[in-house]
């Protein structure tokens, strides 16, 4: 699996100098373009880190964690993960935070962080990416999709209970 | 996003008002001093995975790709745009190979060429596979757990690959449940 990624550059490093294609002036380029793309997602990305920020000083992630805890362990979740499972659609490096304070709480093999780690795996950061994608555009009625991946998001996790209870 | 930025902004205002008005302006900053990190991360697997895919551009490789996914991009997608569905297809490969990150410019690309032509079917079918996640290999998790100690660390594998699928497939079946039922 390691393999895959330099089998990529050095396939497309040699068939691109096959075709004569002008390499350093072409990957420059590219990096020009991911510049100007990093820069215009940076009012995106500040705006939404302040929110997380207060968020989490404001204690209020705490209350909402409280309140969803008996609603998860209901679903199988256990209640451990509510934290992770209702911040990970907002932030990843804010779970991504988290997801290190369980492995090291509770330890690498133990149920509940092989559980976190397969939830953290399997969704995405549904808020951010509706954010940075639609950016600018003037795509309306966003709800309806948002509202599928979270169901289905919801729907994976308590699979991932359940599958790493017997695996 | 506007209504929950709103609604979230205001009640942690609130909240801090009561309990430490000192320290909303440093979270402020801090937050965006957070963003500016996160920022210089993204650019740097950007720089790498942009220089490579303008190298495939350039050779006919991204056309080759997108000349063979496409029949199922006119299917899934509803497109004929050619540029389209070349974005289409490097940031499906992107998504599978573990590489969130370097995904994401693709599907903006994507995204830009699609409200061209008006096809906001397409635009919402793409978010809704990027957001539920379909990677094969889940490397940040997997190098987490190695680095403390793990005994098996990829033992995760087969359940995240279930769960990723299972995400995928019940959010875009709904997706395209949804879009039949209101029309």
């Amino acid at each position: 699996m390691a393999l895959i990624i330099p089998v990529i550059f050095i396939f497309v490093f040699v068939f691109s100098a096959i075709k004569r294609v002008n390499i350093y002036d072409s990957f420059t380029e590219g990096i020009k373009e991911a510049f100007n793309f990093t820069v215009s997602l940076l009012p995106c990305l500040a705006a939404i880190f302040m929110m997380c920020e207060l968020f989490e000083l404001s204690h209020l992630s705490d209350l909402l964690v409280k309140a969803f805890s008996p609603v998860c362990s209901f679903l199988g979740i256990p209640e451990e993960l509510t934290k992770l499972v209702l911040i990970k659609p907002f932030s990843g490096s804010a779970s991504l935070a988290y997801l290190n304070e369980i492995i090291s709480t509770y330890g690498a093999d133990s149920y509940i962080a092989r559980c976190a780690c397969v939830c953290f795996g399997s969704s995405e950061t549904v808020f951010y990416i509706s954010a940075v994608y639609f950016a600018g555009l003037k795509v309306k009625k966003l709800a309806c999709p948002i509202i599928c991946v979270l169901i289905a998001t919801l729907i994976s996790t308590i699979v991932a209970c359940l599958v790493c209870r017997v695996m | 996003m506007n209504i929950i930025f709103t609604a979230v902004f205001i009640a942690s205002m609130i909240a801090l008002l009561i309990c430490a008005p000192q320290d909303l302006l440093p979270a402020l900053m801090n937050g965006t001093e957070n963003s500016v990190k996160m920022a210089v991360t993204l650019f740097t697997v950007y720089a790498v995975w942009m220089g490579l895919s303008k190298l495939c551009e350039r050779s006919g490789i991204s056309k080759g790709v997108a000349k063979a996914l496409s029949p199922i991009a006119r299917k899934l997608f509803k497109t004929d745009n050619y540029i389209a569905t070349e974005n289409l297809a490097m940031n499906l490969s992107c998504n599978l190979l573990g590489l969130g990150g370097a995904a994401t410019p693709f599907a903006v690309k994507a995204i830009g060429e699609l409200e061209k032509e008006k096809n906001s079917y397409a635009q919402k079918l793409l978010f809704v596979i990027n957001a539920t996640s379909i990677q094969i290999l889940p490397t940040t998790v997997i190098a987490l757990r190695a680095g403390a100690g793990s005994a098996a660390a990829a033992d995760i594998f087969l359940p995240s690959l279930i769960c990723t699928a299972v995400s995928t497939l019940v959010a875009v079946f709904l997706f395209i449940a949804g879009n039949k039922l209101w029309h």
